[in-house]
């Protein structure tokens, strides 16, 4: 009997706990912030409580679809600020779940860089601030190439046999060879699109590998030389190795942006203001590319980003280069890519 | 009676080298100084000072193990009223019954988190704790279910009998007979569930609320920013808190074993009968 009351009193006490814990909630001085996990260095969110009183409630998404489920269940409301991809936010507001954004609450608002404002999912600026932008940029380790790589279609050299590495993303990766075509990655031309598939299949032989996660990894330790993938990616393996180059492609940039926005039912909008406001502000921006690595999208900030990190987080001076974002295409054109893509994996034997 | 074979060696090789090799590796590279947690940059100790001083991962952590002793707990009570149940009847629907329990196994965790979803935001329940844990009470209670089922097959009939021939109630005769006996596959069941609870993260990504987090929910979803070595350092401390609690009940069942051997079920029958009478 005595076991069935130690299990009554454990009981009894998990019960207690989550009384408490739900308890802490709700109230009206916390913002709910729903992204990735790790979009914001510790002292970034610790000084925005300091500073406002407010308390921070973290809840994270795996994807940008979860969120969007999710949002959709709880009709705009029960988050305060959500960061995400930008294809993500063009449904979100198609459904009307983001609400219009008050920029004179934002005293801060003009530190954002224009580049990478009026986009797509966002035409007017009505609704989103931009928090930081992947870049598709090449990376390349030059003690190990022969050859001096400006673009995409130097990838295709013969000298590069089997030493070139890709992400598994088809948009990006079918993208590089209609760029290479001098096309949009947004082309609804089958017929273009069907070309890029051929040209991809050339560049089979020099796939070393196809993969997501870590492929810094293997430009660093050599297993491959050129390197085509994501901004973080690119970050830390330039971190690690200061001598790898890294290139904008000549023929075009592909670009993707994530930015914040306020769902339609907010329970706390004011809270969503501050902490947009908190960081638009230069230095804590700084902080914040610095730790996200991806390229800052507050424009004020460059000057107080460490030289250390600066060069793959900010776009060099003068920049020209004509930047495209990848956007929704409809699904008859997500099926070709997918297909061409599988193709190039099969060509590729991965 | 010495053992001839080497089987038992190469299947413990086996087992450290898939097994606690990877481990190993991730209680290294907590201690790495340098962001990676796949390239060594040198020792250092700040990981384990940034893990303390993020209190959300506390928080989730405890929410996790709330919600993962809470869900084996309700899926313990309804799983074994159900097998039990189910040993009772037999009714020719009772195959159907079996495989529709156990089929929340079966279905891909995704599609069973987008049904909790719709369905729970169809009644209207508040997303959070409680979404949660019915949640995960659904999911954890075949576990118990089949380990319970299993064990029942195996049971004479004639303890719970010979109770009732004595005079025991039904709730008498469970709670001293086939309750004891049962109990072991009970345990197990639980611990099942509690493990699947405490890791599962797409079912939860789905069902949780504005001001729940669980603690696989904050490390899955670091992979757009790149997983840190906090997250190992993380994965070192309860990796050895789970060790120190599995060597104390070790511990503990071999000197409990050693002072009073424990009656097993059917000895503690013939206690009941002098005591209980």
């Amino acid at each position: 009997m005595k076991k069935m009351k130690w299990l009554a009193a454990a009981l009894v006490l998990v019960l207690c706990m989550t009384g408490l814990a739900g308890c802490s909630s709700g109230s009206s001085n916390t913002l709910t912030l729903y992204t990735w996990e790790g979009m914001f260095p510790d002292e970034v969110l610790s000084g925005f409580e300091e500073a406002t009183g407010l308390k921070v409630n973290y809840v994270n998404f795996d994807s940008g679809e979860t969120m969007l489920s999710k949002l959709q269940a709880a009709k705009g409301g029960d988050y305060d600020l959500a960061i995400v991809d930008d294809y993500i936010i063009e449904t979100a507001v198609n459904e009307g779940l983001a609400q219009k954004l008050d920029t004179s609450k934002l005293s801060n608002y003009g530190n954002i860089n224009s580049i990478y404002q009026g986009q797509f999912y966002d035409p007017n600026d009505d609704y989103t601030v931009p928090y930081g932008a992947g870049v598709m940029t090449l990376i390349y380790d030059p003690s190990a190439v022969d050859i001096d790589i400006k673009g995409y279609s130097d990838l295709w050299d013969e000298s590069l046999r089997d030493k070139v590495g890709v992400i598994a993303n088809p948009r990006v990766i079918n993208g590089m060879a209609l760029k290479v075509l001098g096309e949009s990655y947004n082309t609804e031309d089958t017929e273009v699109i069907e070309r890029a598939g051929g040209l991809l299949i050339d560049l089979a032989p020099n796939i070393r590998l196809i993969k997501d996660d870590n492929i810094q990894v293997d430009l660093l330790s050599g297993e491959i030389s050129v390197g085509v993938m994501y901004t973080n990616q690119v970050a830390l393996a330039k971190l690690e190795n200061p001598d790898l180059e890294i290139v904008f492609p000549q023929e075009g940039i592909g670009f993707g942006i994530m930015a914040g926005f306020i769902p339609s039912n907010a329970p706390n909008a004011d809270a969503a203001y501050q902490f947009l406001d908190y960081i638009l502000d230069a230095e804590v921006a700084a902080r914040c590319f610095e730790w996200l690595c991806y390229y800052c999208t507050t424009e004020a900030a460059e000057p107080y980003i460490d030289e250390s990190v600066k060069g793959f987080v900010t776009l060099p001076e003068g920049f020209n280069v004509n930047m495209e974002m990848i956007q929704n295409v409809g699904t008859d054109i997500e099926e070709i890519h997918t297909r061409i893509w599988d193709e190039f994996r099969a060509a590729c034997g991965q | 009676m010495k053992n001839r074979t080497h089987f038992p060696h190469i299947y413990l090789g086996v087992i450290m080298v898939f097994m606690y090799l990877p481990i190993l590796f991730v209680m290294i590279y907590s201690f790495n100084g340098g962001r990676s947690a796949v390239l060594w940059t040198g020792f250092s100790l700040d990981w384990y000072r940034e893990l303390f001083r993020d209190s959300s991962i506390f928080d989730a952590l405890i929410n996790s193990v709330v919600l993962a002793t809470l869900s084996s707990l309700c899926a313990a009570v309804i799983g074994t009223l159900g097998a039990v149940g189910l040993s009772r009847v037999s009714l020719r629907s009772k195959g159907v019954v079996e495989y529709l329990s156990t089929l929340p196994i079966m279905i891909p965790e995704i599609i069973l988190g987008m049904i909790f979803l719709v369905f729970f935001s169809l009644l209207g329940l508040p997303f959070g704790m409680t979404t949660l844990l019915i949640a995960h009470t659904a999911f954890c209670i075949p576990y118990v279910l089949m380990q319970v089922k299993a064990r029942l097959v195996g049971l004479d009939k004639s303890y719970v009998e010979a109770a009732k021939d004595l005079g025991a109630g039904e709730l008498r005769a469970f709670v001293d007979i086939t309750f004891p006996l049962i109990r072991p596959a009970i345990v197990s069941g639980m611990l099942l569930s509690f493990a699947m609870s405490l890791d599962d993260v797409i079912i939860s990504v789905f069902v949780t609320g504005s001001n729940v987090n669980t603690l696989p929910i904050k490390i899955y979803t670091q992979i757009k920013t790149g997983v840190t070595p906090k997250t190992n350092a993380l994965c070192t401390l309860m990796f050895l808190a789970t060790l120190f609690l599995g060597l104390l009940s070790m511990f503990i069942g071999r000197s409990r074993k050693g002072s009073n051997k424990q009656p097993d079920a059917t000895t503690n029958l013939n206690i009941n009968e002098e005591t209980g009478g």
